[in-house]
């Protein structure tokens, strides 16, 4: 830094430059680096100077299994948004009628809403009093499944939550897409599937890859919802550090699970970046 | 027959996401005391408990001060940087533009356990000044992506004339940048001032008792007890959101080259 301030000096740009972007840059510093280096620093020293929380959690099978539960999930909700949202903002891009505007108003109502609002509902929906369990017993099927607090209902809440961050991410690359290529396509022969796998799909590629980055990273760390909706049989990584702080006040072990989710999601997204750019991510 | 298949696609997806938070509005006039569906008789008793309770009624306001806040924060430090960014070139851009991102790739629990170590021996862990310092950090790439997007597509001619016309260069961006750039500024504030409002995990961490937000309270109402008055929560949130969301609506720009879309 000290050397790009020195660099940039002589022109009178670059100081302008470094004045504009100063304080953002260090308010990040400042008050968001430095505290993600308490959890570093609390990661190796609470409560003695070790490295014993990292040995502990690359040892301990039990953690190895929340590391696999949490990839799983995070894998399974990322295909599934995949698979809803592919079709909604195909739609959503193609058309231009009432139809896309009540898809775009139910996108971004949800987008919009909060997380914990969102996972209330699924509360109630899955609850032993809710909905499916009143159409069960209105069909003569008895009790339900046990559906709440599952490794299901969590990954169902987080579909449901993560679904918008999808479609948006699908939405803004299609949107860019010139239908007459689509035109083309079937003026030259192709049968409307031929068009869309051949030019559409290949077309929309960036969009997929970024919307699964974006859901796949936000899920690894995801909080709310697997907390209220999951169990701690089938705990993901977000459980586990607040298991350990709420029931075990064992911060300097929480702290390492920490630095593990990050640097996990760091990896993802330098890969990315190496690739794509991270810029793009958020279109 | 086969061209709808993507439609009944679309319907079904559409119908996932927004199913589930239709069922909020009618429990929230349900009798019942915890959750139930279909409800067993209709009220409008958990509204008057919602504008009675005074710990929602403060949850709320402390929301609505956080947000504000936090909001005029970001903007003071985004909107010169978003400037920073897209007109210049300087020595470790690419690297800062990374750093500028750093608050919404963390995940929310790292930077959550993070503020929680930093501002407690500060003394801020529980004050409205501390979730004010973290929310505006965390909103600053909201507010810059935003911002900067507009920025990028800004014709500079437009500057070029008004200096051409004899405008120098604060009145060049006083009447010609800033006008073009309103919108975007706004939409940015819009976005910060929800990030704020919708972000749990570092107030559930940080926000204590005395500046309790709204996703902190309803998430520790629905862990402790199954507090009715959630659902009227829920159902005033979504129905502001719904609003803002048809409210933008209206003034959506007409998509360019709209008639060719509609296939």
């Amino acid at each position: 830094m000290q050397a790009g301030l020195r660099r940039g000096l002589p022109s009178r740009d670059g100081l302008t430059a470094w004045l504009l972007v100063a304080p953002a840059v260090l308010c990040i510093t400042v008050l968001f680096i430095v505290p993600i280096g308490y959890v570093l620093l609390l990661s190796v020293t609470d409560p003695t100077v070790s490295l014993d929380h990292y040995r502990r959690f690359f040892t301990v099978p039990l953690y190895a299994n929340v590391m696999v539960n949490t990839f799983r999930t995070s894998l399974i909700v990322t295909l599934a948004c995949l698979a809803l949202g592919y079709p909604l903002a195909y739609v959503m891009a193609r058309r231009n009628d009432a139809v896309a505007v009540v898809f775009l108003v139910a996108v971004g109502l949800s987008f919009w809403t909060g997380f914990v609002v969102r996972t209330y509902a699924w509360l109630i929906i899955l609850g032993n009093k809710g909905p499916l369990a009143a159409t069960y017993a209105l069909a003569g099927w008895g009790k339900p499944p046990q559906l709440l607090f599952t490794s299901f209902s969590s990954t169902l809440g987080m579909t449901h939550v993560l679904l918008p961050y999808m479609v948006l991410a699908l939405y803004g690359v299609m949107r860019k897409i010139d239908p007459s290529y689509m035109r083309a396509a079937e003026g030259l022969g192709a049968r409307p599937f031929g068009a869309f796998r051949l030019v559409f799909l290949p077309l929309s590629l960036p969009g997929i890859v970024n919307g699964c980055v974006l859901v796949f990273t936000m899920c690894l760390g995801f909080y709310i919802t697997p907390i209220l909706l999951g169990t701690p049989k089938d705990m993901m990584i977000s459980q586990l550090i607040s298991q350990q702080i709420e029931d075990l006040l064992a911060w300097g072990f929480a702290s390492a699970i920490a630095v593990v989710l990050l640097a996990c999601t760091l990896v993802l997204l330098a890969v990315y970046n190496r690739f794509a750019g991270l810029d793009r991510l958020w279109g | 027959m086969a061209r709808q298949v993507p439609l009944l696609l679309a319907s079904l997806a559409a119908i996932f996401l927004i199913a589930p938070m239709a069922i909020i509005v009618p429990m929230s006039f349900s009798k019942a005391i915890s959750f139930e569906f279909p409800p067993p008789g209709y009220w409008t008793g958990y509204y008057a408990q919602y504008f009675s309770s005074h710990s929602w009624l403060e949850a709320t306001a402390n929301s609505f001060i956080i947000a504000f806040a936090s909001m005029a924060l970001t903007l003071i430090a985004a909107l010169p940087a978003a400037f920073g960014f897209v007109r210049y070139r300087f020595h470790g851009k690419s690297m800062l533009n990374l750093v500028m991102m750093l608050p919404i790739i963390v995940p929310a629990v790292v930077s959550a356990l993070g503020y929680y170590s930093f501002l407690s021996p500060l003394r801020l862990v529980g004050t409205h000044a501390g979730m004010i310092v973290a929310h505006s950090v965390l909103s600053i790439p909201v507010a810059f992506l935003v911002v900067a997007a507009a920025l990028k597509g800004f014709d500079r001619n437009l500057e070029r004339a008004a200096m051409s016309a004899g405008a120098g260069p604060l009145r060049t961006f006083l009447w010609v940048t800033l006008p073009v750039l309103r919108p975007a500024i706004l939409v940015g504030a819009l976005f910060a001032f929800l990030h704020s409002f919708n972000e749990a995990v570092v107030a559930i961490f940080i926000a204590g008792r005395d500046a309790s937000t709204l996703p902190k309270k309803m998430f520790e109402s629905i862990r402790l007890e199954s507090d009715p008055v959630i659902a009227v929560v829920s159902t005033l949130l979504t129905g502001a959101v719904l609003l803002g969301v048809l409210i933008s609506l209206l003034f959506r720009q007409r998509p360019p080259r709209g008639e060719r879309y509609a296939a």
